[in-house]
């Protein structure tokens, strides 16, 4: 795998977010180091997947939206003056909550879809979607059709393409925004797999809301909260194996254990 | 090895005796009684339809509804009955269109009245000679011009009214709205001052430019919705993997509304294409063929319909269905071949979908 980019380190220093004149977000600081999976837990609207997308700068599609604060990648400034938002989310891919696949290309064209997208020539077309797709794990599953549209798939399927659509980019940090909440338990586990897979080339981050999958694939959780009309931040911040064995603040300790959320 | 009974494969249909043959007195009766009406009173058959057998077949509609399900069984025999009869009225005036304008379209049809022109045709020529040739040839050129300048204008317009954040864009959203209630004779009349102001000689271009006010708004709108109806999930899709806004739009958003654009193109070119009083004003008519659209006289079909309905001449008043009938041709044959193209594609995904859900 050393024709693979190196994984990176991603952190965020003082993120705040509004939409219009509403604070959404205030202050989150958060290190994302290298091959470690971290996942973002909390109850609805408290600002994870608001959070997750301020990260390969897809927040600032929303029109309305607000930023401070500043996001590093490996130690450079994503929002500065040296980036734009297209090469920072080509070094940082993202994974959706709901599979969106491109629905009138094959699935061979769909792993392509980045390269193309992004103004690259395609040499060796077919190994690059060999290899994604089985970094993703639907290699087996969809060899022989390769040439099929890829809306034919299952849900499953689905958003296995889009990671793999997303690993074809070789991207350094991998967002996945509520990943396996559209699926079923069968298609969930494979998809934590790969994750698990994934991590020895890149940098994860999760958001989920399922306790046990944080547990089972992360390496380090940040719980996030908002309280009635304020903004949401981070409340809690460790090892995975703190936070659900010894969280420090009872507020997490009280939604670790399904006291609310 | 016995067999069981056959169940029922449909239980929720099944229906008694009884109730059978209350149906079918509702579906008769009705009728029976306003064709003895009208033979008794003399009553004017349109009069009865609305005023007599729509309350009637209401009435034993709502009467069995009533026996078969009390209160609820009326609103649902009711709104049966409603719904079928303005359908069939609706369906039976279209077809009655349709059959007019092929009964007495047919007898001008042969393959020589689409291939010849009218050059050597007089009044009282037998429809055997001269033809619609040339104002087929005349509509296409003149329509094809019209859409190939709209249609880049109108998609042009639809992207803008989706993609931008601009404030401009509801402004631009009620204009094009209003231009699509302009009279057609509006738009002619328009072109044609511009055209005396400026000097200019009556040509199929200024026909085409009489057109694509008209063609505009169509395009435009019908294109907005389809691209309005390609999900966002799409476009972030492509922006997250690092895709310029370009590529995303070229890439992605156009090819999934593909079928949508398709449809406004032919609802625009079927807004323009029987469109008479703009090319009336504009278009000096002929009897000859002629490719020229900017300059001289040429033909089209709403024209030489126009033209020839007015005569007093039997064989005139035939070719003038016979070009009503030619021109409702070439629309299915437009439509038909669009739709067959745009959708090859579409088709072929359909089955595999079916199979990987079972």
């Amino acid at each position: 795998m050393n024709s693979l980019t190196k994984a990176s380190t991603l952190s965020s220093e003082n993120i705040s977010v509004w939409f219009g004149q509403r604070q959404v977000l205030s202050d989150v600081n958060l290190v994302f180091p290298a091959n470690k999976v971290t996942a973002l837990i909390g109850p609805s609207g408290c600002g994870k997947s608001t959070f997750i997308r301020t990260l390969n700068r897809m927040h600032e599609l929303i029109p309305g939206a607000g930023l401070a604060g500043s996001v590093f990648l490996d130690g450079e400034d994503i929002y500065g003056e040296d980036f734009d938002a297209v090469s920072v989310r080509i070094k940082i891919g993202m994974v959706f909550q709901k599979p969106n696949p491109f629905p009138t290309m094959t699935i061979r064209d769909n792993i392509l879809s980045g390269l193309r997208l992004s103004g690259r020539k395609i040499e060796n077309g077919d190994e690059v979607a060999e290899t994604s797709l089985r970094r993703a794990s639907i290699w087996n599953e969809v060899k022989d059709r390769l040439n099929d549209q890829a809306i034919s798939l299952s849900g499953g399927q689905q958003q296995r393409l889009c990671i793999a659509r997303s690993l074809a980019m070789n991207p350094q940090v991998l967002l996945m925004d509520e990943p396996c909440s559209a699926l079923d338990p069968g298609s969930t586990r494979r998809i934590e797999e790969t994750i698990k897979e994934l991590s020895s080339s890149m940098t994860i981050v999760i958001v989920t809301h399922n306790m046990q999958q944080a547990q089972r694939v992360s390496d380090q959780t940040a719980f996030f909260l908002a309280d009635d009309n304020t903004p949401g931040g981070v409340v809690e911040f460790g090892s995975t194996e703190q936070i659900f064995n010894g969280p420090i603040d009872q507020r997490t300790n009280d939604y670790v254990n399904g006291h609310f959320g | 090895m016995s067999f069981a009974p056959r169940p029922a494969v449909q239980p929720w249909a099944r229906v008694n005796t009884a109730r059978r043959i209350q149906i079918l007195l509702a579906s008769v009766l009705p009728l029976a009684a306003t064709v003895l009406i009208i033979i008794l009173t003399g009553l004017d058959k349109n009069m009865a339809l609305l005023g007599v057998f729509l309350p009637l077949q209401l009435i034993a509609a709502a009467v069995v509804g009533f026996n078969a399900f009390g209160k609820r069984g009326v609103g649902d025999a009711a709104l049966i009955v409603l719904v079928i009869f303005f359908a069939t009225f609706v369906l039976v005036l279209l077809a009655s269109v349709v059959v007019s304008l092929v009964s007495q379209g047919a007898q001008a049809m042969s393959w020589g009245f689409f291939t010849t022109n009218n050059r050597y045709v007089s009044n009282t020529t037998s429809l055997e000679y001269g033809g619609v040739g040339h104002a087929i040839i005349g509509t296409l050129l003149v329509v094809g011009l019209t859409t190939v300048v709209t249609v880049p204008l109108g998609i042009a317009m639809a992207i803008y009214l989706t993609q931008s954040q601009s404030k401009t864009k509801g402004v631009i959203r009620t204009l094009t709205q209003a231009i699509s209630g302009l009279p057609s004779v509006v738009a002619g009349l328009f072109i044609l001052s511009i055209a005396i102001t400026l000097d200019w000689q009556k040509s199929g271009l200024l026909g085409s430019m009489a057109l694509l006010p008209l063609m505009l708004p169509t395009v435009a709108r019908v294109a907005e919705e389809a691209l309005r109806l390609v999900p966002v999930d799409l476009r972030y899709a492509a922006l997250a993997l690092g895709a310029p806004n370009y590529r995303a739009f070229f890439q992605v958003i156009l090819p999934a509304a593909k079928s949508g654009l398709v449809t406004a193109i032919l609802l625009g070119v079927a807004r323009i294409i029987g469109e008479t009083a703009p090319l009336i004003l504009t278009v000096p008519i002929s009897n000859g063929t002629s490719w020229d659209l900017f300059s001289g006289e040429i033909m089209t079909l709403p024209a030489y319909v126009y033209n020839y309905l007015g005569s007093a001449f039997v064989p005139s008043q035939n070719r003038a269905w016979g070009a009503a009938l030619v021109l409702m041709i070439l629309v299915a044959i437009l439509f038909g071949t669009t739709r067959i193209l745009s959708r090859s594609k579409s088709l072929k995904s359909k089955p595999t979908k079916e199979k990987a859900s079972k």
